[in-house]
């Protein structure tokens, strides 16, 4: 499906004197599962609900599902999906009545209803618990029925709004599968986390911060970006002073610390092994293993938010 | 095993809390001041300017004189006359007037005849509590104008200078002017303190909780006790100083000065407060959540401190039942102690059983609930 | 239509399950009402009085007899000492001390004008200055009497006093009774309490929960949240108004001497200005504890005691008289007192209606339009 889901042309929101969102342009592909990055605070929630019609924007424009979002903000709230960060459904209905009054906010008929409710009890999971109340329903089951509420009514664009939060590793896993098989039918899923291992699961992926977007494409084009100067993890003890000496040099590009380890880069003509060896015996400290690794998202992350500050700061 | 030192810095907090905890805050300032404002002020039962109208159909001087004595006080105002019957039926449903005097073709020709004379008035009984005061002070002037009659008749027969053989002399108590601000002011500090103090306490207790930080401290070395007097000390100190305040503004404004012993108001309020606290305290038992805490808190320090303490209605009107009931509400002791001292002047000796109730009950009520906080609180 | 249909029933779902809707519906209505109408009694039943005694003469017998053979004064006490007299009024057991000085007897038959102090309890003003009137009333009667009959004594036959004598007829509330007139008040108090609390709670719970960010995204229009949101609460205060009548004239006795059609309709109509006032809170409170607060202390508070409900709106300083013009409870309590005591028609209160009205269409628009723009 080569029809674009999602445009965005130097979208931007000010909030007074503040800039949320700075000329943000990017574009999603139908069926794609496209992933939103950012830390708190970067302007993830704030384009996600200029998207959704919940937003007015201060300049630019975009699409959702061919639709304007300032001048026909109608016709996107009816072809879009959202499910909100509290992934909102009413603790004081049960499954049953929350999915009817979804389904009936979207304007379908009863039998339209009738259908989609047992789809949506099908896909949550839930048979058997109907008419418990959300509150009651074990972890993480709360979220694929807020999912499910929010597709009701067959939306083209769904909109998720980190919608793992507060959930175990094994639930969340699930939950993605879910995604990926609502994307497989054809349902372009905008998924915002700040979870750099879901991360891996989308389709492409954009970064943002400080309410400019500083990366977007594929997670594998993303680490390959990166990878033209080479990670190496280094075990070793002293180690903040570790990487205070090795900052210090200007062969080295980057350091940070990972759990008991760090990170090292270091610019691609020097055999970074011998460097690393080099500044650290210089004051009796003797890695006990240098190995390099194959950087992942949170790696690529950390650089291009270095990298941005960096530039800001000149 | 208690330690002064460990309470200092949760008082520290307490006060640091309160500080910044706006809405509270504004509660417990902006509250009080409206109430004194509006009691002072505002709201009262005193007569004053009631619309009276006169359907006059003797129109002589006699009759002229005897509506003149009532528009002249303060207590009526006149509405205008009535120029026949079918106006009087008009002239109280629409509120025109709210007392109607029906003075008879031959008040005069009677009086002057030394024959008694009966006048007609009719009150609109919408509004008991004034009517029935309006129609007191009607009563009354009636009567003296009917004595002066007597007098001049006397005069007339020959007595030189009658005199009544009784020489009539109120003396009003404690309120000389009967303003009910001041009858209300020492209510107004007995309402105040213990709504503030059974929601303040109460919100503090239940909010730690709420946020778990009194998971936090309970791993600590605090001992309970500490905890508690740390919390409660800084109400019982705002306490004093609302009482203090309320008192000079209520001196300022309403001219009410404490005729008994200030230590004794000032000790009396310190139970007082205990008991608030002690409710308060009771209150964090019941309810888990700040707004629980907040609608209980309010309900219980409201109800029976506006409506059963004495403070807008009188007890003794009360039927029995409900009566008893107010034997054990520490504000309905509080309020009469507070109005026998600033009113009265009268001192613990008289005092001595009202006081005892309220110490029994601040103990009881703390007790009880720091059983109940002990078992649940403490013991998470 | 059917939008708005399926947020009726999900309101209606969830205030089902509302554990604080049958405290706030019924339980506090229903004890309101019994409270004010078994408790709450304002009326000057009694004047206590002691008596101090220094002659006991069989004139001072004859104006003891006055005072108790009245009704209004019941006596609770003899003394002989005036000291005596302080401790019945320092500790409020008697409101009034009739104090009758040696030789009174005599010396009222001499004609000289003997002083007869009274002593009143000022502090409690309300019963003072009618027993104070009272008293007075007895005394100058009794005394005309004396001298009267000293008169005739003289030999000046012939003469009784002459009395200007006041034949009292109460319109509306015969015995004077207070509660007449504060229990159908209730009404007011109790509409204002359940509509504007529970329909601001309503709506900024959906604020808290984040459910009303999810009912935005949806193509539902802003007026059909609102009107969605206040419908069911009219419908609790229309049930609250047959509940509060019913209560008044069946339980308390209290009978409407007005048409009850006229008291459901106009009632109809302050619950307007009620859910409006409810709905402005709610776009003013982010939490459902500030809701809580801000009507509370702001709105109901206030409006309880301006309003004219106990305190009398004449008696209070000019300003404040016409700050209660803004206050719709204030022609509610008008409405309430008119047609419960006074029974009249709409011909005389629609002046009242109209401010209803007005005030109602201005705050649901206000409320409205702020609530929109919150949206967007």
């Amino acid at each position: 499906m080569p029809d674009v889901a999602i445009e965005a042309k130097e979208l931007t929101k000010r909030f007074g004197d503040f800039i949320a969102v700075d000329h943000i342009s990017f574009s999603v592909n139908g069926g794609e599962i496209f992933g939103f990055l950012g830390a708190n605070g970067s302007g993830k929630s704030t384009t996600i609900r200029m998207l959704c019609g919940l937003l007015q924007s201060s300049g630019g424009s975009a699409t959702v599902a061919g639709f304007d979002i300032n001048s026909q903000a109608d016709s996107v709230k009816e072809n879009i999906g959202y499910m909100s960060q509290k992934f909102s459904l009413y603790d004081d209905l049960t499954v049953t009545e929350n999915i009817r009054f979804w389904g009936g906010i979207y304007g379908l008929s009863d039998e339209m209803i009738a259908k989609r409710q047992a789809w949506a009890i099908g896909i949550a999971g839930l048979e058997g618990r109907e008419k418990s109340l959300p509150r009651e329903l074990p972890g993480g089951f709360k979220q694929r029925l807020a999912l499910a509420c929010a597709m009701l009514h067959s939306p083209k664009v769904v909109f998720l709004d980190e919608p793992t939060g507060g959930v175990d590793p094994i639930m969340r896993r699930r939950f993605w599968d879910l995604i990926r098989q609502l994307a497989e039918e054809g349902t372009t899923v905008f998924v915002t986390t700040h979870y750099l291992d879901e991360a891996e699961y989308c389709n492409r992926i954009m970064l943002i911060h400080a309410g400019r977007m500083i990366a977007v494409g594929t997670p594998e084009q993303l680490k390959k970006e990166y990878i033209r100067t080479p990670v190496l993890e280094v075990e070793t003890e002293r180690i903040i002073e570790a990487m205070a000496l090795l900052d210090e040099d200007d062969r080295v590009e980057e350091t940070s610390v990972f759990g008991t380890f760090l990170h090292v880069s270091i610019a691609e003509r020097y055999n970074a092994e011998k460097v690393i060896r080099e500044v650290l015996g210089a004051h009796n400290i003797s890695p006990s293993r240098i190995e390099p690794i194959v950087p992942s998202l949170e790696d690529v992350f950390i650089h291009l938010i270095d990298r941005q500050e960096a530039e800001q700061k000149r | 095993m208690i330690s002064v030192h460990r309470i200092r810095p949760i008082i520290r907090k307490e006060f640091r809390q309160i500080m910044r905890d706006r809405r509270s805050l504004g509660v417990l300032l902006v509250v009080p001041a409206f109430m004194l404002i509006m009691f002072g002020y505002a709201l009262n039962y005193d007569v004053q300017h009631i619309p009276l109208a006169v359907y006059d159909q003797d129109r002589s001087t006699m009759s002229r004189e005897f509506i003149q004595q009532f528009i002249h006080s303060e207590y009526f105002d006149f509405a205008g006359s009535i120029s026949s019957e079918q106006e009087i039926d008009t002239v109280i449903p629409s509120q025109k007037a709210r007392v109607v005097v029906v003075i008879p073709p031959r008040f005069s020709e009677d009086l002057l005849a030394n024959r008694s004379v009966s006048i007609q008035v009719l009150v609109d009984g919408a509004n008991a509590t004034t009517a029935a005061t309006a129609a007191g002070y009607l009563v009354a002037m009636t009567q003296d104008y009917s004595t002066n009659i007597s007098l001049q008749a006397l005069q007339r027969f020959g007595m030189s200078k009658p005199t009544l053989p009784i020489d009539y002399r109120p003396r009003i108590w404690f309120n000389p002017e009967l303003k009910s601000a001041k009858f209300m002011v020492p209510g107004l500090i007995g309402f105040i303190l213990m709504m503030s103090t059974v929601v303040s306490t109460s919100l503090s207790i239940v909010r730690e909780r709420e946020k778990g930080t009194i998971e936090q401290i309970s791993v600590s070395p605090i001992h309970p006790m500490e905890l508690l007097v740390g919390k409660t000390m800084p109400y019982v100190l705002i306490s004093l100083i609302a009482t203090v305040l309320i008192l000079i503004t209520g001196y300022a404004l309403f001219n009410v000065v404490v005729r008994g012993s200030m230590l004794l108001l000032f000790l009396e309020t310190l139970i007082f407060t205990f008991c608030g606290l002690g409710l308060g305290m009771w209150v964090s038992t019941v309810a888990n959540k700040q707004d629980e805490a907040f609608q209980l808190a309010t309900l219980v320090s409201f109800l029976p401190t506006f409506m059963l303490s004495g403070f807008a209605f009188p007890i003794a009107n009360m039927p029995k039942v409900i009566q008893w009931i107010t034997f054990i509400n520490p504000a309905r002791y509080f309020l009469f102690i507070l109005r026998s001292i600033i009113l009265k002047g009268v001192g613990l000796s008289a005092l001595w059983q009202e006081t005892l109730f309220m110490t029994l009950f601040a103990l009881g009520i703390t007790a009880i609930s720091w059983n109940k906080m002990r078992k649940s609180v403490f013991r998470v | 239509m059917r939008t708005l249909l399926h947020m009726l029933r999900k309101e209606f779902l969830q205030l089902r399950r509302d554990p604080r809707i049958v405290q706030l519906i019924l339980i506090g209505p229903i004890a309101q009402l019994l409270l004010f109408g078994y408790a709450i009694n304002m009326d000057v039943n009694t004047v206590p009085v002691v008596v101090c005694d220094m002659d006991h003469s069989i004139e001072s017998h004859d104006l003891i007899a006055r005072f108790s053979n009245s009704g209004y004064f019941p006596i609770v006490g003899y003394v002989d000492k005036l000291s005596d007299v302080d401790p019945y009024i320092d500790r409020s057991k008697a409101s009034l001390a009739l104090i009758i000085p040696e030789n009174f007897g005599r010396d009222i038959k001499r004609n000289a004008s003997v002083p007869l102090p009274v002593i009143v309890d000022g502090s409690e003003s309300n019963s003072a200055s009618v027993g104070l009137n009272y008293a007075g009333a007895i005394i100058a009667g009794y005394s005309q009497n004396i001298l009267v009959q000293n008169f005739s004594r003289r030999g000046f036959g012939g003469l009784h006093p002459i009395q200007v004598i006041p034949e009292v007829r109460v319109w509306y509330n015969p015995e004077l009774k207070s509660r007449n007139f504060l229990v159908p008040g209730i009404l007011g108090t109790l509409l204002l309490q359940a509509t504007v609390l529970l329909t601001a709670l309503a709506i900024v719970k959906e604020k808290e929960s984040g459910t009303m960010e999810q009912l935005i995204v949806t193509p539902i229009k802003p007026y059909q949240i609102i009107i969605g949101k206040l419908a069911p609460f009219f419908i609790i205060g229309a049930i609250d108004i047959v509940l509060a009548i019913a209560g008044t004239t069946i339980v308390l006795g209290i009978p409407v001497r007005g048409s009850i059609w006229l008291l459901g309709g106009l009632s109809l109509l302050f619950i307007m200005t009620t859910l409006g006032l409810g709905l402005f809170v709610s776009t003013v409170s982010q939490t459902q504890q500030q809701a809580m607060m801000t009507t509370i202390f702001f709105l109901i508070m206030p409006m309880n005691f301006l309003s004219g409900f106990i305190f009398p709106i004449e008696n209070m300083p000019k300003i404040i008289q016409y700050v209660t013009y803004l206050l719709p409870l204030r022609y509610f309590f008008e409405i309430i007192r008119d047609v419960f005591l006074r029974g009249v028609g709409f011909d005389v209160l629609w002046p009242q209606a109209l401010a209803l009205f007005i005030f109602g269409v201005c705050i649901l628009t206000l409320a409205s339009l702020r609530f929109r723009k919150k949206l967007a």
